[in-house]
């Protein structure tokens, strides 16, 4: 009885989820008509780090949410996106549509060889041994001086391809393409065959093993894949920031993705961009709004911020997509269910 | 490269690793044994060393200031057990996750607002900041030793505690069975509630120790919080033995790594390629050193359970 009722709860909550993730890029493709008209361009660049780190949270949320695989290191494919920008460049190869592929490309080998060793341990050992080789990349890039060691490099906005994208607003609609492929791509992963069991083996691994299936192999296409997304995004956010240094990669920026996906809804699709999107926005007006009270504490913004990630655990299941659920959806299923 | 400077280092690295062990000891019960994935371990780690930098401040002397601080950090540990992490229990990890780094978040925040965002240094008082000789001719900072030996002091008693006492026995059951320990007339909820300080208790020791050492400032913590994590990964989850000998394994690979390294990179590459690189592939070597453990024992060197 509860299964089916679970079943019913995913079918619907899939339907609804979707619906918000296209509603959101929807809202990102017309976000800058808004901000000329308000005149108001600073919340461009906002809006574009909201995308990049809503996409690489979307590749994370393959591995996290839907495979049940906690991956404390994806930042790492993030900073080497980036550096396949930079290194690129510091040779002399400036074709943007060249890093792209050339970061999903080191990013899915580099993926393959880290979710081979990684997926031999399970649970908090995984998290950990994840945290490993990403803290070991991220020394390997500090320690290479020829690339700027801890200070990083700079980093042209490339001619991609006949885009120049020196011009911000084309960078923005790069971006969205980006976000909007990325969302695509995880809607048919998710509800394809592959999608499916790799839910089935979050909830029971041996059951699928028994069907004849090797887990393994579908963790590690996971893995990859979550791996490419990743490094898209870190293309991108070199390109947006100008600039990459192994700050890209620390371990803080694995956990801010993880933040970013269970304060939005882990497991479904358009969690990690609604987390993205409060993540950054209270970032933005935390400081405000405690200027406006104590100005003198404005700087001190997180203050506020810690308790609140901890108000959502405690009192908001199921990040913000169930908030949602329950604040807007409620009324209408339970007459839904009254028919049934 | 003489034998002076060896032992001198791996007197250092001793050090690391018994200071280690206690953020680790206090993570092995709360995580190991509670199975509660608490984040804010760091943080515990720089309220002990803040509370004795504060106390040393404020009254002028070191030693009331160490004693001080541990009543206060045990304080901590239990209120914040009582006010939050409780309810916590039954959660899964990542929510775990979210709750204690938005502690982090809070409290080093709190720290910044109280006491600035400045590093605080402290000075040793003139009776412990002399040298000893440990072996003929080659002196050693008095205070290291003392902590390499409170170290190894607690070390014993937390051994000692969880094995042979009644009560280590009692959190032994709890962590294996908490409905059936409870069933047997154990209030597990106290339990867990004292092991919990105790965790951040000594946590706080730690942070006191290395007051003098290193500098006290906001975020100290969480370097310390990923190492100890390291530490309690390679010994294997909730093992006291494992995540002792880890501890020293960690603090020897990495002390010795960073002073050894660049001379040994010297032999290879030029001068100033090797001293840029050293000390950042010498933090790479613990990480290595965690992956490989990984890779051919998934569970550690010295898996508690199974």
């Amino acid at each position: 009885m509860t299964g089916l009722f679970h079943f019913a709860n995913l079918v619907r909550a899939g339907i609804r989820d979707n619906q918000l993730l296209w509603m959101l890029v929807a809202g990102f493709a017309l976000f800058p008509l808004f901000t000329h008209f308000a005149d108001l361009p600073f919340w461009n660049d906002v809006a574009m780090r909201i995308m990049l780190l809503g996409v690489a949270a979307m590749g994370l949320n393959l591995v996290l949410g839907y495979g049940g695989m906690v991956s404390f290191g994806h930042a790492a494919f993030i900073g080497i996106g980036a550096y396949c920008v930079g290194i690129s460049q510091f040779f002399g190869l400036s074709n943007g549509l060249f890093h792209i592929l050339l970061s999903i490309g080191v990013c899915g080998a580099l993926g393959l060889v880290i979710g081979y060793l990684a997926l031999r341990t399970t649970g908090i050992y995984f998290i950990m041994i994840t945290l490993a080789f990403a803290q070991m990349l991220f020394f390997l890039f500090v320690s290479l001086e020829q690339f700027g060691g801890d200070d990083g490099m700079s980093i042209d906005r490339a001619d991609f391809l006949i885009i120049d994208l020196y011009e911000p607003l084309r960078l923005y609609f790069l971006i969205w393409v980006a976000l909007a492929l990325v969302a695509l791509l995880l809607m048919f992963i998710v509800r394809s065959r592959f999608g499916v069991t790799l839910r089935a083996i979050k909830s029971n691994e041996s059951r699928i093993e028994a069907m004849g299936l090797v887990p393994l192999h579908f963790k590690i296409t996971s893995y990859v894949i979550s791996a490419m997304i990743c490094g898209l995004a870190g293309t991108l956010f070199a390109s947006w920031q100008e600039y990459v240094s192994p700050d890209i990669m620390h371990w803080t920026r694995s956990g801010e993705l993880m933040i970013i996906i269970i304060l939005g809804g882990i497991g479904t699709l358009a969690g990690p961009l609604l987390g993205a999107i409060v993540f950054l926005l209270l970032e933005e007006f935390l400081p405000v709004a405690l200027g406006a009270v104590a100005p003198a504490y404005a700087e001190n913004w997180m203050i506020l911020f810690g308790p609140l990630l901890i108000m959502v655990v405690l009192f908001g299941r199921g990040g913000l997509v169930g908030l949602l659920d329950k604040a807007i959806f409620s009324r209408i299923f339970r007459r839904r269910m009254a028919v049934k | 490269m003489t034998l002076t400077l060896i032992l001198e280092q791996i007197f250092n690295g001793l050090q690391a690793g018994v200071t280690l062990f206690l953020v680790a000891a206090g993570l092995t019960l709360i995580l190991g044994i509670m199975d509660f994935v608490f984040l804010a371990h760091g943080a515990q780690v720089m309220i002990g060393a803040y509370a004795a930098a504060a106390i040393t401040q404020a009254t002028g002397n070191f030693f009331v200031g160490l004693g001080l601080a541990i009543p206060v950090t045990f304080a901590s540990g239990y209120l914040l057990e009582l006010l939050i992490i409780r309810h916590l229990y039954q959660r899964d990890h990542m929510e775990q996750v979210l709750a204690t780094f938005g502690l982090i978040l809070f409290f080093n925040e709190a720290i910044r607002i109280g006491f600035g965002p400045a590093a605080l240094y402290s000075d040793l008082p003139e009776s412990i900041s002399g040298f000893v000789e440990i072996l003929p001719e080659t002196p050693y900072p008095a205070y290291r030793l003392g902590v390499i030996a409170i170290g190894l002091i607690c070390a014993l008693a937390i051994h000692l505690f969880v094995s042979k006492t009644r009560i280590g026995a009692m959190v032994r059951a709890g962590a294996n069975n908490p409905e059936m320990t409870a069933a047997l007339g154990i209030n597990i909820k106290i339990l867990f509630r004292l092991i919990f300080a105790t965790g951040a208790c000594l946590a706080g020791v730690a942070g006191m120790m290395l007051g003098p050492l290193t500098s006290v400032q906001p975020g100290m913590g969480e370097p310390l919080l990923i190492l100890s994590l390291v530490v309690i990964i390679i010994g294997g989850i909730g093992s006291v033995r494992g995540a002792f000998i880890a501890a020293i394994i960690v603090g020897l690979v990495d002390t010795l790594g960073r002073v050894f390294l660049p001379s040994i990179l010297r032999l290879f590459f030029e001068q100033a390629t090797a001293d840029g690189a050293g000390p950042a592939l010498a933090s790479m070597l613990v990480y290595i050193l965690m992956a490989v453990v990984l890779i051919f024992r998934p569970t550690g060197l010295f898996p508690a359970k199974g």
